[in-house]
């Protein structure tokens, strides 16, 4: 049965970007979607979930450069609670930076998992921006390649995409300060405090 | 400072281990980051989350030499490495600046450093090497990295391998 199940492993899922992002997926894809949170207790249940599903999707985003501890340790499961059949694994990943190659090493991991374990690999998206995007006209570019992901992935026409704001760097660097900025402001911290170069105090 | 951290007990000589602060990951209370911006817009430079974390990652920050030991896994740093890194993020700042033309994170009070990472495992392949490689090279850029070298080995090779990184720490 040609249906696609989502995982979000992000650490802060119910109310990530990878969730809009998820979202904005189930919206555009002409097939059947389910979606879960990873959260640290429920990896069995998803495991036994993956059964019969055509396609798994991981929604995540970029952590220290690679693929968040939570989806490293579900994987970790899913390697010891295989599916009876294994589905074709496509990967959706965003990151902080403006250059979505920033993710290709999150994306050659799952690819690694997938070679290690017998899964097939399908699509990526990498998604650049950063943390503002959704916030922004831009957001209309990436849910074009959303769709264009859902597309290849329905399609079985697997492809690697990639998408950003079109914006210089030197002004992607400007707009991320006022954006963080205001985000330090709603807890009463000023850009001076943000940038102190003291870890703990000291 | 010298520093290492390791995701599982490392038995050193005295000699060789003098004068570097040791971690032993495996020992400590480290929760996984939840993504929450505290250290970036909160409480800036400190970690909302008050376990054993908030004690490695002001070290991290002082050391101009770290060596960090890892099991390797689907070609990144495995569970007990990759949790603490991911909570190190206090020592950078929200804002970006361009490295090498690209966007990264301004650091706090970070020293340069010269890195070694030990990752181990049985049969590592060339695949997975591979992969390990891409992401230290990542790290140098987003941890300040001014030179990184990583060392592939069996987990029995892992003592011998630290040795000869302590060893040449000695010029330093």
């Amino acid at each position: 049965m040609a249906e696609i199940l989502i995982f979000n492993a992000s650490p802060r899922a119910p109310r990530s970007n990878s969730r809009l992002y998820a979202e904005i997926f189930t919206k555009v894809c002409r097939i059947k979607t389910e979606y879960f949170n990873i959260t640290k207790t429920n990896h069995i249940e998803l495991c036994g979930k993956v059964n019969g599903f055509s396609d798994l999707l991981f929604v995540f985003p970029l952590y220290a450069d690679g693929i968040p501890a939570t989806l490293l340790n579900f994987l970790k499961s899913l390697e010891t609670n295989p599916p009876g059949e294994k589905p074709v694994i496509s990967v959706l990943v965003n990151c902080g930076f403006l250059e979505p190659s920033q993710n290709d090493t999150a994306v050659e991991m799952i690819r690694l998992f997938c070679r290690q374990n017998g899964y097939r690999f399908g699509s990526a998206l990498e998604i650049g921006g950063g943390e503002a995007l959704p916030a922004t006209p831009f957001m209309r570019l990436t849910a074009r390649k959303i769709k264009k992901l859902a597309e290849c992935i329905t399609a079985g026409k697997h492809r690697i995409l990639h998408t950003t704001m079109p914006l210089p760097k030197r002004l992607f660097v400007k707009a991320s300060v006022s954006y963080w900025v205001n985000y330090g402001k709603k807890s009463g911290i000023s850009e001076e405090e943000m940038r102190t170069l003291r870890i703990e105090g000291k | 400072m010298k520093l290492i951290l390791s995701d599982r007990p490392l038995k050193l000589s005295a000699a060789e281990a003098d004068g570097v602060k040791y971690f032993d990951l495996s020992e400590l209370k480290i929760a996984g980051c939840t993504g929450c911006f505290g250290c970036w817009t909160k409480t800036p430079g400190r970690c909302v989350i008050r376990d054993d974390a908030v004690n490695v990652y002001p070290a991290i920050a002082e050391s101009s030499c770290v060596l960090y030991i890892s099991r390797i896994k689907y070609g990144g740093y495995d569970t007990v490495m990759k949790t603490l890194l991911e909570r190190a993020i206090p020592i950078q700042t929200a804002f970006i600046r361009l490295l090498d033309g690209e966007t990264h994170h301004y650091q706090r009070a970070v020293a340069p450093k010269k890195a070694h990472v030990i990752a181990y495992g049985d049969n590592i392949c060339a695949d997975e090497k591979a992969v390990f490689s891409r992401l230290v090279a990542r790290n140098a850029k987003n941890m300040n990295f001014e030179s990184y070298r990583i060392i592939f080995t069996e987990e029995s090779g892992i003592e011998s391998a630290a040795e000869e990184v302590l060893k040449k720490w000695r010029k330093y």
